[in-house]
């Protein structure tokens, strides 16, 4: 949001990865000179072709990884490791094949610190309001390998939300569900972060896809990534007013945002495919 | 239009009985026809043994004691082995440090162990549960050294991304992670501390004299050098294989109440 007197919620300077094979020694190049500042409240999509970085750099914001150079600050502070401030939905879900869908989702509450002050009972109910949430209710006591993959991101979706981290940092969150749901979990999404609350209130929220109307739907701006080496082509700010409702999807200037995103990564699309 | 027999549920277990039953036949057909004084054992002689020393209350009270040292010696092995395999897991620095040791110990057998044992220990239960211990050790730290290294990096950095301190990552996510590996290796142990103990008892009930240490395997030991009883030693030999038999059964019904999520 238009707020330029504060610190950003997250500042990248000239962040790069290399990453070094094991055996050969070879360098790959994952990311190259990324500089993004994101203020607290902001809705951030990024897009690109894969292998473009955008996992990369979402892991380094979460902690999980250190820049080969350059920066990463969380409100002026430099990120030295994960935390749950940052909560992280991952590309593949990365659940607890022990654990059934409640304990899955209550991981978080249960064991690491956003659960510390909360009684037993408050904990139960929030995970039995985010199952709720995401429709899983009579799924509670299923394992993940007795789920479909829609459902697994859901459970995913779920322990990430019931965590109440302040930043979202969500990898392809809504990409293995049917588009109905999808289109259903993108308002909740919404609703979730704080769009209805005052600018101040609302979770960061960093949201990789290659949905190109779901970015124009959901973002404050669409950081546009090209690959080898990753960077950032372009960073579009989505001027659609909000609280978003599914009509804006037919209005013209919807159409417009989602051609330019296009026509920004459409070469680099067909040359993937060429 | 020819239809084969409809299948009984019977069908199996006679299909699993005939052979053995043909062939306790045989054996009893050909020891029937050796000289009245041989010492060679006899499906009724066996049957005979295992009531006359089942009777008495031996028999039981032998193969309790082996089972109880056994056990003592798995939970020692359990603990140092999975213990200190989650630590080599985790820890590149413990792992590095601590492989030439144990690499150096592992090709030595239970057995070779067991003159130091009997010499530093003596004949009773402590030498036979130091034997177990070292015996079951060796698959429980190698098996859960493999399932800690074999971890999902994911599962625990999602960890870390809720804030779970590192400790506590060791119990709630490297652990059920690795029990998979961690109960087979559990179960080799097992077969292994249960032959151990057999072998164990036996010498140690050769330096004893065949007299006061108890167990199966020494219980074994006299008749082998002492009554010369060959048909206690097969009832010998049968309980060991059936004991061996239900602890797998066990075992298998442990990993499904501990992990069911794998079945
Ligand atoms: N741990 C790693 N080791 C080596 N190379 C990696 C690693 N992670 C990612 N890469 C490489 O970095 C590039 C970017 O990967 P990634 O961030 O996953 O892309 P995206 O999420 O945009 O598809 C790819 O070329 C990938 O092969
Ligand atoms: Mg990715």
């Amino acid at each position: 949001m238009a707020t330029t007197n504060r610190a950003p919620k997250l500042k990248l300077s000239n962040v790069s990865k290399e990453f070094t094979a094991p055996g050969t020694g070879q360098r790959t190049v994952a990311v190259a000179d990324v500089s993004l500042e994101i203020q607290s409240g902001e809705f951030i999509c990024v897009v690109g072709p894969s292998g473009c970085g955008k996992s990369t750099v979402l892991n380094m914001v979460a902690g999980l990884a250190e820049p080969s150079s350059g920066t990463i600050e969380k409100d002026g502070v430099p990120i030295t490791g994960p935390g749950a401030d940052r909560g992280v939905m991952f590309q593949d879900y990365a659940l607890f094949p022990w654990l059934n869908v409640r304990d899955n989702i209550g991981f978080g509450l249960r064991h690491g610190t956003p659960g510390k002050e909360l009684s037993r009972s408050t904990r139960e109910e929030r995970v039995g309001h985010y199952i709720e949430l995401v429709g899983l209710a009579g799924s509670e006591n299923k394992y993940p390998h007795q789920l479909s993959g829609g459902m697994r991101q859901r459970v995913a979706l779920a322990r990430l939300l019931a965590n109440g981290p302040d930043i979202l940092l969500l990898d392809e969150p809504l990409g293995a569900l049917d588009a109905q749901t999808r289109l259903i979990l993108q308002v909740e999404l919404l609703r979730i972060w704080g769009e209805t609350a005052p600018a101040e209130q609302r979770k960061t929220a960093i949201f990789i896809t290659h949905d190109i109307e779901e970015t124009v739907f959901l973002a404050d701006r669409v950081v546009v990534m090209s690959t080898h080496p990753g960077r950032v082509k372009a960073v579009l700010p989505v001027d659609l007013p909000r609280p978003r409702e599914e009509t804006i999807r037919a209005e013209p200037r919807f159409g417009h945002l989602a051609e330019e995103i296009w026509g920004l990564i459409r070469d680099e699309a067909y040359r993937a495919i060429a | 239009m020819i239809r084969p027999a409809p299948e009984s549920r019977w069908t199996p277990v006679i299909n699993a009985v005939l052979l053995p039953a043909v062939l306790v036949i045989a054996w009893q057909i050909w020891a029937v026809t050796l000289p009245a004084d041989t010492r060679a054992p006899a499906p009724v002689g066996v049957v005979a043994a295992f009531f006359h020393l089942a009777g008495s209350g031996g028999l039981f009270s032998a193969t309790l004691q082996s089972l109880g040292r056994v056990l003592l010696g798995f939970a020692f092995a359990v603990v140092f082995g999975v213990g200190l395999g989650l630590l080599m897991g985790s820890s590149r620095s413990v792992k590095d440090n601590l492989d030439p040791i144990i690499e150096s110990f592992r090709p030595i057998a239970p057995m070779a162990v067991l003159p130091i044992a009997i010499l530093l220990l003596g004949t009773g239960t402590p030498a036979a549960l130091s034997i177990v211990a070292y015996a079951a050790f060796f698959p429980l730290l190698i098996n859960t050294v493999h399932g800690v290294s074999r971890v999902d990096r994911k599962l625990v950095q999602a960890a870390m991304t809720m804030g779970v301190p590192r400790p506590r990552i060791l119990a709630t996510v490297i652990l059920p992670a690795a029990l998979p590996s961690i109960m087979l290796g559990a179960r080799v142990a097992m077969g292994v501390a249960w032959t151990a103990i057999i072998a164990a008892e036996l010498a140690v009930g050769a330096k004893s004299g065949g007299g006061t240490s108890g167990g199966i395997g020494q219980m074994m030991f006299v008749f082998y050098a002492y009554s010369i009883d060959l048909n206690g030693i097969v009832v010998c030999m049968i309980v060991i294989g059936v004991v061996a038999l239900l602890i797998d059964r066990f075992f298998r019904a442990t990993e499904r109440w501990l992990m069911p999520w794998r079945y």
